[in-house]
């Protein structure tokens, strides 16, 4: 057995003295949705700005494709092929959609093939391609969201980091991003995905975390999830 | 007519002068939003290395152009990776980036008054002669002055729209830990923004030269007028700042004409406050952005 894509080490940070991780480990294997769930607050956000460079490490080690990349900066993260796509979005609102995606072929091996893989997002989200010479602020809520996956994918990654796809969107909304989500899925792609909806991950994760006051609480199947009165009560809000 | 005429002209040459100046400044304040209070010193750096390439080395005009240009844009790089690097992310780095430049700034200025002395010199790539509209004399030199600047923006508007490093300078001053995400080396990128602004800034200062001399003081008061630009055109905004230096270059040479010519700072300054009470983010400001 290979080892996996991404491996997380006794993974510890914080902001400013403020221990945020208190020793995380975990591992997201190839060609499989990981998802991270548990409460506002409690690091999910820190431990992605982690693992793509933002957040510099206090203690632990992250290993991608077998080589340490904890204390890299950023952009060469990037190159190896670990793409953020962060909460919020994050896009370049004054920039059209097209410049967006393009953005998201910054890295020079991306940036050579990006005519192809613009063909490629447009025809998973062909929304984008109807709006892609418009202003980013002139999009909804829902465009936006695809916008910003479709910039993570331009990038051509091995593994796609994810943060809260369905934060302040309409649920039937929820359900197109999901559905994109679930396509990549098929297509082989490895994700981390970090949901504040439990019940939107069931049909696709592999494997959930439960993140608790910047530990893994608990772990599991999302089978063993639905099954566990305590987690459903305690987290889920039953 | 003939009084519109020269005022139209005059404007223009100072509008396009102006430009290149409040472009450079913009461009850095876009993205890393910090004031370069050394862009005076540059245009005058820009002044003398032309001085210099062309009366003591005695090259031709375009190499000597070429090679200032270079050097204004060398000396921008080194300001940012000697200097300014070191002082982003900490607390307070506006300030210090502020009080940090005008030192090099003075440093500059006096080393350069040092080296050739305070009198005025005649800048040798003065172009001479001109021709008649009407009844208006047009200097040649102020044409030049006007289609450089013009083709200069032209070349920096594709710049920013069209290449690999333009998007990446907008994305940095629209969101940097964006541009993170997408595999952006901000800090080279930085690097490239100051080579650019100080590549641009020495253009701007032999243009300067050639319609007043070189003095080492010759660069604060366009830089002045470039900060006025840019508060009236909102900071930050590449295209804005082109458009504002051109209105505030006309409007100046209608007050000269219209009130004389010690009027015409005042009411620029008259202006700003005018434009900062109507429009706090200036004329082509966005508004803040609410982010999630």
């Amino acid at each position: 057995m290979t080892a996996p894509l991404l491996q997380l080490r006794d993974v510890e940070a914080g902001y400013g003295g403020q221990r945020v991780l208190r020793g995380i480990s975990f591992d997201v294997p190839a060609g499989q949705v990981v998802t991270l769930i548990g409460p506002n607050g409690h690091g999910k956000t820190t431990l992605l700005r982690c693992v793509s460079g933002l957040v510099r490490l206090g203690a632990g080690e992250i290993l991608f494709a077998d080589e340490p990349i904890s204390g890299a900066r950023a952009h060469r993260i990037v190159e190896k092929g670990v793409v953020h796509i962060p909460q919020g979005d994050l896009l370049f609102t004054d920039m059209s959609v097209y410049d967006n995606l393009m953005m998201g072929a910054y890295p020079k091996a991306a940036y050579a093939a990006a005519p192809q893989r613009l063909a490629e997002v447009f025809s998973l989200l062909p929304r984008l391609q109807e709006r892609r010479s418009q202003i980013v602020a002139s999009l909804s809520g829902g465009e936006r969201r695809m916008l910003a996956i479709g910039r993570g994918l331009m990038a051509n990654g091995k593994l796609l980091l994810i943060d809260e796809p369905s934060l302040g969107l309409a649920p039937l909304v929820i359900d197109q991003i999901y559905e994109v989500i679930g396509n990549l899925k098929r297509h082989g792609m490895a994700i981390l995905l970090v949901e504040e909806n439990a019940s939107r991950i069931i049909g696709i994760a592999d494997h959930v975390h439960l993140l608790d006051d910047g530990k893994i609480v608990w772990n599991g199947t999302p089978a063993e999830m639905e099954e566990n009165e305590d987690i459903l009560t305690t987290y889920l809000g039953g | 007519m003939d009084t519109t005429t020269q005022i139209i002209i005059s404007g223009l040459t100072l509008g396009a002068m102006y430009a290149i100046s409040t472009v450079s400044l913009s461009l850095i304040w876009g993205a890393l939003n910090v004031l370069n209070m050394a862009q005076g010193a540059l245009l005058t750096l820009g002044g003398y290395a032309a001085y210099t390439a062309s009366a003591a080395l005695g090259l031709n005009a375009p190499l000597a152009i070429l090679l200032t240009v270079a050097a204004g844009g060398l000396f921008g790089v080194a300001m940012y990776a000697l200097v300014v690097r070191h002082m982003l992310d900490r607390e307070g780095f506006e300030v210090n980036v502020i009080i940090a430049t005008i030192g090099i700034g003075m440093v500059l200025e006096a080393g350069l008054q040092k080296l050739y002395g305070a009198y005025p010199i005649r800048q040798p790539l003065t172009v001479e002669g001109g021709f008649f509209l009407g009844n208006v004399y047009v200097p040649y030199n102020s044409v030049i002055i006007v289609l450089t600047s013009a083709a200069l923006m032209l070349v920096l508007a594709a710049v920013l729209a069209r290449t690999r490093m333009g998007r990446a300078i907008r994305a940095i001053s629209q969101n940097r830990d964006a541009a993170r995400l997408m595999g952006v080396p901000v800090e080279l990128v930085y690097a490239q923004v100051f080579a650019l602004a100080g590549g641009l800034s020495a253009a701007s200062g032999i243009m300067l030269s050639t319609i007043t001399t070189l003095a080492p003081t010759m660069g604060y008061d366009p830089m002045l007028k470039a900060f006025i630009i840019c508060v009236v055109a909102g900071l930050g905004n590449v295209m804005g700042a082109l458009y504002a230096a051109f209105l505030l270059g006309l409007f100046e040479s209608t007050v000269q004409f219209a009130l004389g010519v010690r009027f015409a700072f005042i009411s620029m300054l008259v202006l700003v406050i005018a434009v900062l009470i109507w429009r706090p983010y200036g004329l082509f400001g966005r508004t803040r952005v609410t982010k999630l």
